[in-house]
Formats: C-alpha cells, structure tokens, sequence
C-alpha cells in the first residue's frame, strides 16, 4: 500500500490475462463512493497501457503508479 | 414506451444492415428444424428460445412489420412484431445467448448466417443503449489507446521491456538481437498481439527461432467493436492496424491466437498491400520450411485440440493446427470427424470478455462441448484463442474435467529445440 494514498479497498487481479484486470475494475469500481480510493494489483504487464486508457474512458483518475518484479499496483480515484 | 423518434432511429440502423445478403437470410427460412440440434446452448439447455431459428425469428418479425408491404398493411397474417422495449429485450436475449459460432449455418440448407442476424441485434441495442456496458467500455478503452499513441507509448515500452527475459529464456539470442522488436519499418511480419503477456513471449520467442524479420504491433488484435456490434466502434480499431500496417510498409500481419481479431482482419479490410495470417498458419508455415523445430518428449499426454469458430469453421484454418500438432505429439485425438461440426466452446460472441456475469450461462450452455472432450480421453485441451481457452479454463474447473488447457503457440515454444 503506498503510504501518502488513503486505500478504500483493494483489488487483487494478480495472474488475470488483459482484459480481465479491467473488466473487474470497471465494475469494482462501483463498489466503492465517489471520492474514494482503490487499489488494484495487476501482474500483466498489459495493464500497464489498459489501466490509463480505461481511466480516460471511464472519467476516473489513476493517483499513482507503482511497480516492482512482480506487481503493478494502481490506485485510482473513482470519480464517474 | 418507445417514442417515435428512438423507434424511427432504430429502424434506420436496421435498414443500414439491409445488403442483399442478409435480406436472404431474413426471407428464406422454411423452419425445417435442421438447425434445432445445431446450437450448442440448445443442445445443453434445450429450450424453444435457443434454437437458431427462433433467435432469427425475433429479427425477422420486425422485418416484416416495417420492411415488407404485408407486415405493414396486415400485421397479424405477415407475423409482424412492433419494435419495443419488449423486442428489444427479446433481442438481448437472443443475442446475448449466441456466441456467433455459425455452426447451425453449415447445418442450414439455405446458409443461413444466424450471427449476422443477431449483428442487427446488436446494432439495435447499442442504438438503444441497451448492450452490455462492459463490451462498450472496453472497446472505447481500445479505441482510446489507439487515439493518442505517445500518452501510451512509454509505459507500453515498460511493460514490453518487462517481458524479455523471459522470451530469451524460451529462445537465446545472439549479441546484437532484440527480444521484442517494435515499430521496426521495413519489417517483414507485423505481428498484433493481445495486451497479456501470454499472447506476446511464447509467440516472440517463436519468431526469433525461426529468424524472422517481426515487429511488434503498439495495438491489441482483439476487436471489442466486433463483440458489442457496433460497426463504427470495429472499423476504428481495424484501422489503427491496417495504418500501422502500412506505416511500417510490412508484408504480413499476423494475428495472434484470438478468433475474432483473426476473422475481422481477415474478412473485413477488403484487399490491402500486405497479407493477412493467423498465427497458426505462421506456426505451421515456419515447420514446413523447416525454420524451427520441435521435441515431441516435451509434451506429455495425449493431446486433443478444439477449433475457435473463428478461425476454423468461419475461416478455414482447419488443417494448420493439426499438421503442427503432428509435430508436438506422438497421441493426437480428434474432438470430431469433422472440424467444420465442431461445438463452439460456448464462450465467443464476447461473453468471456462480459466475466461473471455471463459465467453461469456459459457453463451450463456448454455441457455438449464437456462431453466431447471427457470422450477422448485427452490430458492436455489445446486451442488457438484467447476467448476458447478462458471458457475452456472455466469448463475444466466447473466440471472438474482434469485436462490441462493449453495455447497452441505456448505448446510450440516449449518445445523449440535450439541448436539443429
């Protein structure tokens, strides 16, 4: 969890072929108020173009990106 | 209710779908019954509402009431239906229960095309704004990348850089060489893969054993324009490739193992300065020239492997898979006599891609395709696309089918042997 975002509730999408990660968050999404926060944790390195475009689309906002070896964690605000 | 002006919209979309073509299929059905047994879902569910007929028959009715003169003047004798909100939850229905696996097609006396029946479907609910919202998202998201290439450029380059050391661990490369080579003018092979990792190494590695001069395509091959129906949505994302094609003055593009992405390309870009090749084709081209080769001990099992509609039954692809197979095992077992016949998975038409929501339809729809597999005796289910191997993933844990559900190409790359 990245220190400076408050997470509201977290997504574990790791192992999910593109575009499972999306569509699981585009509908998560909704599970949480506007304003808030996710987190979604993707082990396709897809994600990593699919994410910002589904953002884009969908009117939500991608805070912060982070990456190691193995994850890429997303937090995005939801703001549609 | 529906007001004049959204019915009158509505209409005008169904006329756009008018070629003769399809005016065929709506005026030649004799309701001889052939296609009853055709459809897998009616095959595992057995109801009237899955029979292709019917399901042609909820577009047909609207046909007749604002296209043909008997409709209009005598609604009742010319079994004419208004278009309503009713109708168009008919139309989800049979949509929405199609996976566009044409086999009840080649059952068909007159050939008739049930999917590109249900494309009027389709098309009718995105004017309605009543399709699944998934399949709209997904293909803007699509259509969105493709939009603005340099906002996705660099961490598109970040996650192919993520993925090379596994493709050199499939297949060593010589100083100099590049595991991934992407926007490469002058290309030989444009190769349009799907935005997983899965759909990119074992295919990049196959490329680099065979020497081929490949470029990696900026967008996915998937086509979610296809999947919702919605005709502009589909030629958007066609175009960003046939452009890039060009762009990069390539001989061949080559789909990656997703049968819609294949069958769209291939059927729908009318004649350009490249051809168009299913992955397997590639695959299968490379072993015939002798470009790879492949150790039968690597894979053990016998091996059985299920056609995508796609890329089979709608586009010939039928003899590729099995001569590669040929050369990946010593126990091969055929699903079917006959390819052209085979059951769809159940998951096509973009109801993978529509998740758990469709997820319990899927499986119980697919019950014949279970059967078929469980009857030979196979370890490893073998496929060449995206959305038959997820379904076919579903259906093995579902019904505890103990097979190991594998990607033609991630066969092939498994089995490269290096040094020959």
């Amino acid at each position: 969890m990245s220190d400076d975002i408050k997470v509201d509730k977290v997504f574990d999408l790791k192992g999910l072929p593109c575009p499972m990660p999306v569509v699981k968050v585009s509908k998560g999404i909704k599970e949480v108020e506007i304003g808030q926060v996710i987190e979604a944790q993707s082990t396709d390195p897809g994600s990593l173009t699919d994410f910002p475009a589904w953002a884009r689309t969908s009117g939500n906002e991608i805070l912060k990106t982070e990456q190691d070896d193995d994850v890429i964690k997303f937090y995005i605000k939801r703001k549609a | 209710m529906m007001d004049q002006k959204t019915r009158d919209d509505l209409l005008k979309l169904f006329q756009s779908k008018l070629n003769e073509a399809m005016r065929l299929y709506l005026e030649t059905c004799t309701r001889c019954g052939v296609c009853t047994e055709a459809c897998h879902v009616h095959a595992s569910m057995g109801q009237v509402k899955y029979i292709a007929a019917y399901r042609a028959e909820i577009v047909r009715r609207l046909y007749k009431k604002y296209f043909k003169g008997r409709g209009k003047i005598w609604p009742s004798v010319g079994e004419a239906k208004a278009l309503s909100e009713m109708a168009l939850e008919e139309l989800y229905e049979a949509a929405y229960s199609c996976t566009g696996c044409r086999r009840c097609m080649v059952y068909c006396p007159f050939g008739i095309d049930t999917q590109m029946l249900m494309s009027i479907a389709k098309l009718l609910l995105v004017g309605a704004e009543m399709e699944p919202e998934i399949l709209t998202l997904l293909a803007d998201t699509s259509i969105e990348k493709g939009k603005s290439i340099d906002l996705f450029k660099d961490s598109f380059m970040e996650g192919i850089k993520r993925l090379e050391a596994e493709v050199v661990s499939k297949w060593k490369l010589e100083a100099g060489e590049t595991a991934i080579p992407v926007d490469v003018e002058g290309a030989d092979l444009l190769y349009v893969a799907l935005a997983g990792a899965h759909s990119i190494i074992p295919a990049a590695a196959i490329f680099n054993a065979a020497k081929e001069n490949w470029t990696l395509s900026f967008f996915e091959a998937v086509n979610f324009g296809a999947f919702v129906g919605d005709p502009a949505k589909t030629k958007l994302i066609l175009d960003r490739i046939v452009n890039e094609a060009k762009r990069l003055k390539v001989k061949e593009v080559c789909i990656c193992e997703c049968g819609t992405a294949y069958r769209v390309m291939k059927q729908l870009t009318g004649k350009q300065p490249f051809k168009v090749s299913s992955i397997t084709e590639v695959h299968a081209r490379y072993i015939r020239e002798g470009r790879i080769k492949l150790d039968k001990t690597r894979v053990n099992g016998a091996v059985t492997y299920h056609d995508p509609c796609q890329i089979a039954r709608n586009a010939g692809v039928i003899d590729e898979p099995r001569y590669i197979l040929q050369h990946l095992t010593e126990d091969y077992r055929e699903l079917t006599d006959e390819p052209r016949y085979n059951w769809c998975c159940g998951g096509g038409g973009g109801l993978v891609a529509m998740g758990e929501d469709t997820l319990d339809f899927r499986m119980k729809s697919a019950s014949v395709k279970v059967d078929q597999v469980n009857t030979t005796g196979a370890k490893i289910l073998a496929t060449a696309c995206e959305n038959c191997h997820a379904q076919l993933g579903n259906l093995n844990t579902h019904y505890e089918m103990g097979v190991d559900v594998r990607f033609l190409s991630s066969m092939i790359a498994d089995a490269l042997i290096q040094s020959f």
